[in-house]
């Protein structure tokens, strides 16, 4: 889980600076850094020191009763109308800091070009047929020709495609697995994160042959072929001098990719802009699935920092396409009466998608005085008026989030409902809690004479009207929200150190089979012992940081449930769970559930073209999946058009095929 | 108290430059407007008189609806009080301010929350200067911007001359080692950029502090950083009026330090900083919105016309009247301080007056 918008800007202002010491200091070693390192010897040795987990065995060794499957049955995505070639504009709020794709500042908002929306993994979740089948989700072929699951034996596996090719032509074996654990596990890397997924996560990797190689997991559970398929593996040959120079030995080289696009030297103009190239004679630009994706040749990215500069340039054309999901820009800055829509040049396309929604909402930390009173925390969900802002700000666009894990499909909760604006009902809880007069300010007091105040943090600065509009509303029902707006990097920061009261922020989720729950309410997250032997609080508890169970939730039963959860292998079984311990937070009322946004809004010129049905179901924003094209006539046509004053039939379009009923 | 005659010389000269002594006006009088400002903008009623008693309820408690036999517990909408007891034809009444929106509250126009256009320019009644991007009014976050503004840069200029005029005083008095080791240090302290010093200081303290606290730690921030530049002129000045006669005599007749630099030195000194009094209102001004522009400057929701002109840069095309009243009102305000000190400066123009040299 990621913070949404922190985490693309993960590293802050001085890391900014830090990047450029690390910049410099790659200079100053240029010489230097033509010392040859070919750490193959110590990789062997790491393979030897750890016989359990990277075993070698022979094509004879495979059992014979393996059910093999490719995927090739499931529905093409992207359009056979899709036009290869040309280049697609757009734009940066950033410079890269690196090109690395882990490490310190590699979580950019950069990562989807250079590695998560590039990238081939083995096998892919369909993006359309998302429905859970009886061996998990659907997958289609990436770099696995075919592969094979074997529950009882926790085991998946793969068939490295004969002709796939890293982009620097080496081919694509079943060592590269085997180096890209010992690749993420290793310290040179400095990713805590990567060493320890990597090695609580799986139980084994085992080659047979240059092409065969199966995975091991330490336990069965539903989505287990999801847990390998989706592994992708790293370039042996190019991290042969992987050590402790890491970070500044591979700050700028660009990665060799399985993927369609690659990033030649000279395209890397520091600050200002960068490309990527599609790479030559790809090897998966006949697969089905791949080849009417990846289109453009070039994909040009200028930094542009500022975002009404960036719609400027969007309208005049020096940039393809712009995201107009905010209500303002879709109504007010470009509204279908605009000249460039109504004269058809430039196309307004919304679409519905549907996947695990980012939990936009109240974070209340538990841990902090008053806020540790249920009865506070449920008048504090009464007090938002979140309909007012999806009717007022977003103009009704939104829709309300009524549990903290919807879009999961099966494993959301089908009935429970967040609770809605009401003063009545929230000051009928603020006097349960002992809060019955209001001050001379109209905020309700205690008999202690405290004030029912809380600080409301946010790290988005876009979405603060969002506040100033809660604020409003939440005084009337006597409880006074004081809004702080932090930049990204600090909100976030402030965050996991448990140091806030309330938090409107979102974590994003990415499209999984089933909700997670160990992370933001285990109290394993929120303290360290958090309970005595008997399953009471520990008074003693010692608040725990860094992690994401930013409410403090601390449930003894709950605990129990998610434990449970966890290992559990039957699907219905954790749906039942998933449903209880859905339950028992809304009872427990530290999420006030915001809002969820279904859809994303585009606006792009006419020349780029897109499939009849717009995106697939699980597509977050535009160019992801990169379904899209860049028609160069169309282009050459309505540059004339523009300059004649020529128009064509305006398009502004809805695709509700995936919407969800609310 | 009786003045100096020259200095009654010089305030008479200022009143003989017209443009200086009507900005003069117009600027005190907005000063003393806005310490009545909830008087006047606001959307509390002035006053109310239900069911035979009297309230008043600018400057007390928060008064419930059910005060006024409305159905809820919160405060008072006094506009919608006063259509009712109008549409009832009661004997009650209720007497709004002039311009009756306060700066925090957020009104729907066209049933969203977007900016409505001024009441001139065919907008909603009431908003004189229309509302911003969250519908709040802009002439009431105008005005009350403008009292934040103008009070936080008096009490900046007034910290940092105390500071400023105090250490210039003392170098210039002292001189010698004490002098130069202090001309180093403000070298030194003048060279540490002060934005990233207030971006660091901010992204430090505790969010707990009240906005209060927040505003008087901006402001520390501001004088620590700022009262180097005038240092360099006291000093100049005490050390020109130090090899005076009158300074002699002074320590002849036995008067402490503190007696003669600000008793003796500083009268004779005090015209060059008047001349620069009004300007440095203008850079605090200045400063102020630049850093409510950039987002580290007032915490929000606080009223301010650096936040209005932010807003307003991003909106140019759908809502030009954001950006050009908040820029019209901080044109206005900065040409006024300046006629000022303009004027000021003339007035006090040490070459016209002196008697000696």
């Amino acid at each position: 889980m990621n913070q949404v918008l922190p985490s693309l800007r993960l590293s802050g202002r001085w890391l900014l600076a830090l990047a450029g010491v690390f910049f410099l200091v790659g200079c100053g070693k240029k010489k230097e850094a033509v010392v040859e390192r070919d750490n193959t010897a110590e990789v062997k040795a790491y393979y030897a020191a750890n016989p359990n987990f990277f075993r070698f065995a022979t094509p004879a060794d495979l059992p014979k009763d393996l059910e093999w499957e490719n995927g090739a049955d499931l529905p093409e995505i992207g359009s056979p109308a899709a036009k290869k070639g040309g280049t697609f504009y757009t734009f940066l709020q950033d410079y890269p800091r690196t090109l690395r794709h882990v490490g310190p500042d590699a979580n950019g908002s950069f990562r989807p070009w250079l590695l998560d929306d590039v990238v081939v993994q083995w096998a892919w979740r369909h993006p359309t047929k998302t429905d859970v089948g009886p061996k998990g989700f659907h997958f289609f072929s990436g770099l696995a020709s075919e592969w094979a699951i074997d529950k009882a034996r926790k085991t998946v596996w793969v068939r490295i495609e004969p002709n796939a090719r890293w982009s620097d032509g080496v081919p694509i074996t079943s060592d590269d697995m085997l180096f890209a654990f010992y690749f993420w596990r290793s310290k040179y890397i400095q990713d805590p994160w990567y060493n320890n997924f990597y090695t609580t996560n799986f139980a084994g990797i085992t080659r047979y042959d240059s092409h065969t190689f199966s995975i091991t997991l330490p336990e069965d559970r539903p989505d287990m072929s999801e847990r390998v398929l989706k592994l992708y593996p790293q370039p042996a040959h190019f991290f042969k001098e992987l050590g402790d120079d890491f970070l500044e030995r591979y700050q700028w080289r660009v990665v060799p990719t399985p993927g369609a696009y690659t990033i030649l030297p000279e395209d890397i103009d520091k600050g200002r802009s960068i490309t990527l190239t599609r790479v030559k004679d790809w090897w998966a630009k006949d697969k089905k699935n791949w080849r009417y994706r990846f289109n453009p040749d070039k994909i040009r990215f200028s930094v542009i920092r500022d975002t009404p500069k960036s719609f400027e340039a969007f309208k005049k054309g020096e940039i393809d396409f712009f995201n107009l999901s905010l209500a303002e820009y879709w109504y007010d800055k470009l509204p279908d009466s605009d000249p460039l829509v109504q004269s058809g040049l430039v196309q307004k396309n919304k679409f519905y998608h549907d996947f695990p929604r980012p939990t936009f909402g109240l974070w209340m930390n538990t841990n902090r005085p008053l806020l540790d009173n249920r009865e506070v925390r449920v008048g504090i969900q009464y007090a938002t008026n979140w309909q007012l802002v999806i009717d007022k700000f977003a103009r009704g666009d939104w829709q309300r989030m009524q549990t903290g894990s919807d879009g999961y499909g099966e494993f959301t909760h089908p009935t429970l409902r967040s609770r809605p604006f009401s003063i009545e009902k929230a000051l009928e809880s603020f006097a349960k809690a002992g809060f019955t007069t209001r001050g001379p300010d109209g905020v309700l007091v205690n008999a202690k004479g405290e004030r029912l105040s809380f600080q409301l943090t946010t790290g988005y600065e876009a979405l603060k009207d969002v506040l100033t509009i809660l604020r409003e509303e939440a005084l009337k029902a006597g409880v006074e929200l004081r809004i702080e707006v932090l930049d990204g990097t600090t909100a976030f920061k402030k965050l996991r150190e448990k140091q806030h009261d309330i938090s409107y922020t979102a974590f994003s989720v990415s499209p999984e089979m089933y909700p997670r729950y160990w992370e933001d309410s285990h109290s394993a997250n929120a303290y360290d012992d958090a309970f005595r032997p008997d399953g009471t609080m520990n008074p003693e508890r010692k608040l725990k940081t860094q992690t994401n169970n930013v409410t403090s939730t601390a449930i003894h039963a709950l605990d129990q449930k998610i434990i449970a959860y966890d290992r559990s292998s039957g699907a219905d079984e954790m749906k039942k769970l998933a449903f209880e311990m859905e339950e028992m937070l809304h009872e427990h009322a530290a999420f006030s559930p915001g809002q969820v946004v279904p859809f994303m809004r585009i606006g792009s010129w006419r020349w780029i073209g897109y499939p009849e049905d717009f995106h697939v179901k699980l597509g977050k924003n535009f160019t992801e999946w990169m379904l899209f094209w860049v028609d160069e006539e169309k282009k050459k046509e309505t540059l004339d058009a523009r300059r004649t004053g020529a128009t064509f039939p305006p398009v502004i379009r809805t695709y509700e095929q995936y919407k969800q009923k609310n | 108290m009786a003045l100096n005659p020259l200095t009654v010389k010089k305030l008479r000269r200022f009143r003989s430059i017209r443009r200086g002594y009507v900005s003069f006006l117009v600027l005190t009088g907005l000063i003393v407007l806005s310490l009545f400002g909830e008087l006047l903008v606001n959307s509390r009623a002035l006053a109310v008189s239900y069911e035979g008693r009297l309230h008043f309820p600018t400057y007390g408690a928060n008064l419930p609806g059910t005060a006024f036999g409305l159905g809820y517990s919160y405060e008072t909408n006094y506009r919608e009080l006063k259509k009712k007891f109008a549409a009832e034809g009661s004997k009650n009444w209720v007497l709004m301010p002039p311009f009756q929106f306060n700066a925090f509250e957020n009104t729907p126009y066209q049933n969203v929350f977007k900016p409505a256009p001024p009441s001139f320019m065919g907008g909603p009644e009431g908003h004189l200067l229309g509302t911003d991007t969250t519908g709040r009014d802009i002439f009431a976050r105008l005005f009350f911007g403008f009292r934040v503004a103008i009070f936080f840069a008096l009490a900046f200029m007034a910290l940092t001359y105390v500071v400023g005029i105090s250490v210039g005083c003392m170098m210039g008095y002292f001189g010698g080692v004490f002098d130069l080791i202090v001309q180093r240090l403000i070298e030194v302290w003048s060279n540490i950029p002060f934005l990233y010093m207030v971006i660091i200081i901010f992204s430090v303290i505790p969010s707990t502090l009240s906005i209060p606290a927040r505003v008087g730690i901006l402001l520390v921030v501001m004088v620590l950083f700022s009262w180097t530049s005038m240092t360099y002129y006291m000093r100049t000045a005490t050390y020109r009026e130090k090899a005076r006669d009158y300074t002699s005599a002074a320590i002849v007749i036995g008067a402490g330090t503190g007696r003669i630099i600000f008793n003796h030195i500083l009268p004779n000194t005090i015209s060059t900083v008047v001349t620069f009094m009004p300007f440095t209102i203008v850079s605090a001004i200045t400063a102020v919105t630049a850093l409510d522009f950039l987002g580290f400057g007032l915490p929000a929701p606080t009223p301010s016309m650096g936040e209005l002109l932010k807003q307003g840069t991003q909106t140019l095309t759908t809502a030009p009247w954001i950006v050009s009243s908040a820029f019209a009102a901080l044109v206005f305000i900065l040409t006024l301080v300046t006629f000022i000190g303009e004027a000021v400066r003339e007035a006090f123009d040490p070459k016209k007056f002196t008697t000696y040299e």
